[in-house]
């Protein structure tokens, strides 16, 4: 009991030191920690490779980076090589198989990566020495295989193909080579073509061109003596040979004379992806490069950005709004960047480009302006904790020539930024009469009043201008009944297709890599039945058979609604536009447009039960080539299905199309038909 | 042999050498009268401090009819307090320049801020705000309902594979609450009224359910003065915290199921029951995971991705809990390679595990890979904070931050032919394959 009480009154002075805190309130931030930004050791080879070391003794491990100091390559028709070139360089030695070279990182419990001008490792400080040995076998002899490049090549392949439909991605590329111009570095596009060009030849003649020690870094981090640091790159590297090596020389990106528009088109998208982008004069380090980045971030820095509070909280345009602004030593980029629903592209252009207005025009509130100050602080003191930030700042001040103390002042610089300071490097940099508003959307539905911003041009997925999409005109004398005559017509004729008693279409259907067999089996009049199997076993089959209606998915009876009804009894009519009138199906020639190249007429379609569809055919030619259904998706508003038909082939008298593509969005469905019968007797006894 | 062995040895040494040198991670541990135990690590090096609480609550505490729970505080105790308005608890800390997270797994909730170190005393407020006296309110309870479900369509409704950890685990357990993930169920979030949520409060978030761990750049006597401050004062729970001891039985013979997903690409998930965390089979355990795939040159990854081309992915998740566990290895096939093919290789790799010893190179280079992978944990104050209260709470030991490695080294290659052939049967193992939908895989 005597200890107990002993033990309590040896605790009684800290509780009643513990001060009384004052809960309704958020706590002051303490005075702000004076912050040490070390300086590395560095020296140079004789071979002119730079080499700077950061210790940092908490964990008993290193990280080595080689870096070559080059902004980029021009690649023209070979654009790709590089970022290729930098993935097969980890991919073997003249000594090791890939295979042998894996185990042999992995034995020490290593990594190894490495990029078109990088190179690291790391491992423990055990272990480091020999980590630095295979860095420099892979730089020094790489293997660069044949085999290996065409594994290589197969990903970016199908890199660039998933690519495709992610409207990101196109709207990233053609920014880019709209804002810098194709013979820049940075603005040029890598294609399936250009992807493969690359020969190993390139590869090799990459590597022996930039490759060189006296453009490179070699930068060491962790627990490493400088001395140690200095015979491992002497002893790996020493025997790097120099050579010259061309400065890069990009011819400087022009500000278009006046805002303009540029559009590229994606007929099936539902939502636009909006940039508005310029170049700007900023070289990393610029006298007000911080006051800049106050400035960007004000304007579209994650959630707390007023491009986030404008077209996301306020009008529900998108999910996400946010401006970038990177400098550059070449030259600097900014973009103000969303994906918006299709109906409000116009609005959001109108916002992002007030936002840019409101903030060279506007002071900034000093509440606004000391919360992001607060922010940036906050996040340059977090990123100390990585000791690779400290290595990043020595290769900042060495590649753009800053102070020695740039990072040393960082804070002191940063909380000297005023309003005065973020407007002045608004109006400096950002020009909303000289910029770039790429818009990658539906043009047809989007295009309208976006003249208003300057001019309006449209371009393909790879940068290149094209002319504006034409909205063909349909014939104005053109009636609905008319149209139908002339597609019976062009189909082979009324006798022709009432002779017709049966007809069988057989075929495979191509699904993300999968096949499927198809059978389609019409016995006129009026039944149906078509079928996908995999293997012998149904997937998905439709019948309408004497007057019974039936879908079936995976052994799953689907509901018969009218609806369905009703679009099983148009798949069982051989030319259903003959049955339109007679059963009072509304009829509209709404315009016309290109499909896949050709001029096409829209007929628009509703049925009895009010369910429109869009059905286009050739100008020409009368065949339909496409059909359109859109549809709301919960989440992902209308949805556009499309179908195209092709491969027209005369099956007794009458056209039948050979190849389907359903295009579903995400998912593309190929069908070929190959075995096309008609006429064989079939009953409806027959239809199983 | 005996050369071999001699390497062996070597190899060993070099290890416990490392081990010795690695920089012990100092801490102190206490126990504030209310029951709240709290851990320092005081550490200079960067202005940077990571202020974590950790409850011993996850979603094997939960009701079976109120599953989700845990998840779901998760989530709630972001909506503020007495002292905090509603959707303001982020603010403080983004406004501070810092960063906040949680998590939830199915033992226990996890909760920090990153801050530069001028605002310890902002992290101190917040967490013992959220102890103290949180706001449980209706309006916050429906906002975070909606939330959560949008969690749930996005992480697992629509996301490929993302159902596999609830389809793995309600058929790998029949009747211990691992049976669900803490995602747990919608209707039963729906059902709950109020009163519930505020007595999973009063139950699960008391200081001596919780650990307090702090790592970074503080002057620890200063540190401890404000820690009486905030988290004293804070009354210790009252209601009895529920801590199931269900024993599971054996799973008693394979389970295999298709599940049709959003997916382009076939998936075989598996999983192996296994021993709870802690034991010595259990590191055996975590050392055969890294065989099967810990980086390039391991056997899933160079057999299935490399040389066969028959994976695009694969990959062996030690999944280990409080109560028990399971090894779940999984492959994603590459473009028209079907599940029952891709299986048949992966059983073939796990098979190998059961015939014979790893050779010793192989061994070493996991062991290895191991060492590595715990001296990187500890690069960071989130790290450290982190680990020190997992240690304490799962094992009552935070000090494994520094002795875990002598467990790993302690693993010999019988151990792991021998958990290999011990668990890695198919009478002990579930398999789902996942077929895009509207298609079936033989």
């Amino acid at each position: 009991m005597k200890k107990y009480i002993k033990i309590l009154f040896l605790f009684a002075p800290i509780f009643s030191m513990a001060q009384q805190v004052d809960r309704t309130k958020a706590p002051a931030p303490a005075k702000a920690p004076v912050i040490q930004v070390g300086t590395p050791a560095s020296f140079e080879l004789p071979n002119g490779l730079k080499v700077f070391v950061v210790k940092n003794t908490k964990l008993p491990r290193v990280t080595a980076t080689i870096a070559l100091d080059l902004d980029g390559f021009v690649e023209g028709d070979k654009a790709g090589l590089a970022d290729m070139a930098g993935q097969l360089l980890k991919r073997g030695t003249t000594t090791k198989s890939k295979a042998a070279l894996d185990e042999a990182v992995e034995f020490l419990g290593g990594s190894l990566s490495t990029s078109s001008q990088t190179a690291t490792v790391s491992a423990l400080k055990t272990n480091f020495p020999q980590l630095m040995s295979l860095m420099s076998e892979v730089i020094l002899h790489p293997a660069l295989a044949k085999d290996e490049l065409e594994k290589v090549r197969k990903q970016t392949l199908s890199g660039i193909e998933s690519s495709k439909d992610d409207a990101d991605a196109i709207s990233n590329k053609v920014m880019n080579r709209l804002v810098y111009g194709a013979n820049h570095a940075f603005g040029e596009i890598t294609t399936t073509k250009t992807v493969n060009n690359v020969t190993e030849a390139d590869v090799k003649n990459f590597f022996a061109t930039y490759w060189k020690p006296n453009i490179a870094y070699l930068v060491f981090v962790g627990d490493i003596e400088p001395a140690t640091a200095k015979a491992l790159a002497e002893k790996n590297f020493g025997a790097w040979q120099r050579g010259a090596v061309a400065k890069a020389n990009y011819p400087k990106p022009v500000l278009p004379n006046q805002t303009y528009v540029a559009i590229v088109d994606r007929p099936s998208a539902v939502q636009s992806v909006v940039a508005v982008a310029s170049t700007v004069d900023m070289v990393p380090g610029a006298p007000n490069a911080i006051a800049a980045s106050v400035m960007n971030n004000i304007l579209g820095g994650g959630f707390s950005g007023r491009l986030f509070a404008n077209l996301r909280e306020k009008h529900g345009f998108t999910y996400g709004a946010y401006s970038t602004l990177n400098p550059n030593r070449q030259v600097g980029i900014f973009s103000a960047e969303a994906a918006v629903r299709n109906e409000k592209t116009d609005s959001s252009v109108q916002e992002l480009l007030r936002e840019i207005n409101i903030i060279r025009d506007e002071k900034v509130g000093a509440n606004e302006l000391e919360r992001m100050k607060n922010y940036l602080s906050g996040g340059f003191a977090r990123s100390l904790e990585n000791p690779a930030t400290i290595a990043n700042f020595a290769l900042n001040i060495a590649r753009y020539k800053l102070p020695a103390d740039y990072y040393q002042k960082y804070l002191t610089n940063l909380s000297s930024v005023d309003a005065d300071k973020v407007q002045a490097v608004a109006k400096s940099l950002l020009n909303p009469a000289q910029m770039h508003i790429v818009i990658v959307g539906n043009a047809k539905q989007i295009a309208k009043g976006l003249d208003k911003y300057g001019p309006v041009k449209y371009y393909d997925f790879e940068g290149n201008e094209v002319a504006a999409p034409v909205e063909a005109k349909a014939d104005a004398s053109l009636t609905p009944e008319k149209l139908i005559q002339k597609i019976v017509t062009a189909v082979g004729g009324k006798e022709a297709i009432a002779a017709i008693n049966d007809l069988q279409l057989k075929g495979k259907a191509s699904v993300m890599g999968q096949t499927l067999d198809v059978n389609q089996t019409i016995v006129l009049p009026g039944n149906a039945i078509s079928v996908m199997s995999m293997g012998g076993m149904a997937i998905m089959k439709q019948s309408v058979v004497n007057g019974k209606y039936s879908v079936n998915q995976q052994g799953m009876e689907a509901p018969i609604t009218d609806e369905v009804k009703e679009g099983l009894d148009e798949a069982a009519a051989l030319i259903p536009e003959q049955h339109y009138v007679a059963k009072g199906y509304q009829l509209k020639i709404v315009g016309a447009e290109k499909v896949g190249g050709k001029d096409a007429i829209d007929l628009e379609v509703k049925t009895p039960l009010g369910k429109v569809s869009h059905r286009f055919y050739d100008a020409t030619t009368y065949l339909l080539v496409k059909t359109a259904v859109s549809q709301e998706v919960p989440g992902q508003g209308s949805v556009t299905q499309q179908q195209f038909y092709s491969g027209y082939k005369s099956v007794n008298g009458v056209q039948i199309a050979t190849e389907e593509m359903v295009d579903m969005g995400q998912m593309k469905i190929n069908i070929k038909y190959t075995d096309i019968k008609a006429n064989q007797g079939l009953k409806v006894s027959d239809m199983k | 042999m005996q050369k071999k062995l001699l390497l062996f040895f070597v190899c060993s040494l070099a290890m416990a050498q490392l081990f010795a040198q690695g920089q012990t991670i100092q801490f102190e541990k206490y126990t504030l009268p209310n029951g709240l135990k709290v851990i320092l690590h005081e550490d200079h090096s960067a202005p940077v401090v990571a202020v974590t609480a950790l409850y011993h609550v996850g979603s094997k505490n939960e009701d079976t009819a109120r599953t989700g729970f845990a998840h779901f505080f998760e989530h709630l105790l972001f909506e503020g307090s007495e002292n905090i308005k509603r959707g303001e608890f982020d603010k403080y800390v983004t406004n501070a320049g810092g960063v906040l997270n949680a998590n939830t797994s199915q033992d226990r909730t996890f909760y920090y801020e990153l801050l530069p170190s001028n605002q310890l005393d902002l992290g101190l407020w917040l967490e013992s705000e959220r102890m103290m006296h949180a706001k449980i309110e209706q309006i916050g309870v429906n906002t975070q309902r909606e939330v959560v479900k949008e969690e749930k369509r996005m992480r697992m409704d629509n996301r490929p594979y993302g159902s596999f950890l609830n389809e793995m685990l309600k058929r790998a357990f029949k009747v211990h609450p691992y049976r669900w993930s803490p995602i747990g169920s919608m209707d039963h979030l729906n059902a709950a009224k109020l009163e519930e949520f505020i007595q999973f409060y009063k139950t699960y978030y008391v200081p001596d359910n919780c650990v307090l761990s702090i790592a970074g750049d503080f002057n620890k006597a200063e540190l401890k003065k404000k820690i009486e401050s905030y988290f004293g004062p804070i009354a210790k729970g009252t209601s009895p915290i529920v801590r199931p001891s269900i024993k599971e039985p054996a799973l008693g013979g394979e389970v295999r199921d298709i599940i049709q997903d959003n997916v382009q690409l076939e998936g075989v998930f598996q999983a192996y029951r296994a021993p709870k965390q802690g034991g010595d089979e259990y590191y055996a355990f975590n050392v055969l995971s890294n065989i099967l795939s810990g980086g390039e040159s391991s056997r899933m990854n160079k057999t299935l991705v490399d040389s066969k081309q028959l994976a695009a992915a694969a990959q062996s998740v030690p999944f280990f809990n409080e109560d028990a566990g399971v090894l779940i290895t999984l492959a994603i096939a590459n473009m028209g390679v079907k599940a029952n093919v891709l299986e048949q290789h992966m059983d073939s790799v796990v098979n190998e595990l059961k015939t014979g010893l790893v050779s010793e190179r192989e061994f070493q280079k996991v062991k290895n890979q191991i060492t590595t992978g715990l001296v990187a944990s500890n690069g960071t104050m989130a790290g450290i904070a982190e680990s020190l209260a997992n240690y304490e709470v799962y094992f009552g030991d935070a000090n494994l931050i520094n002795t875990e490695l002598a467990k790993y080294n302690k693993v010999t290659r019988e151990d792991v032919l021998a958990v290999a052939k011990k668990y890695l049967n198919k009478d002990n193992r579930v398999v789902l394959y996942y077929v895009p939908k509207a298609k079936s895989s033989k």
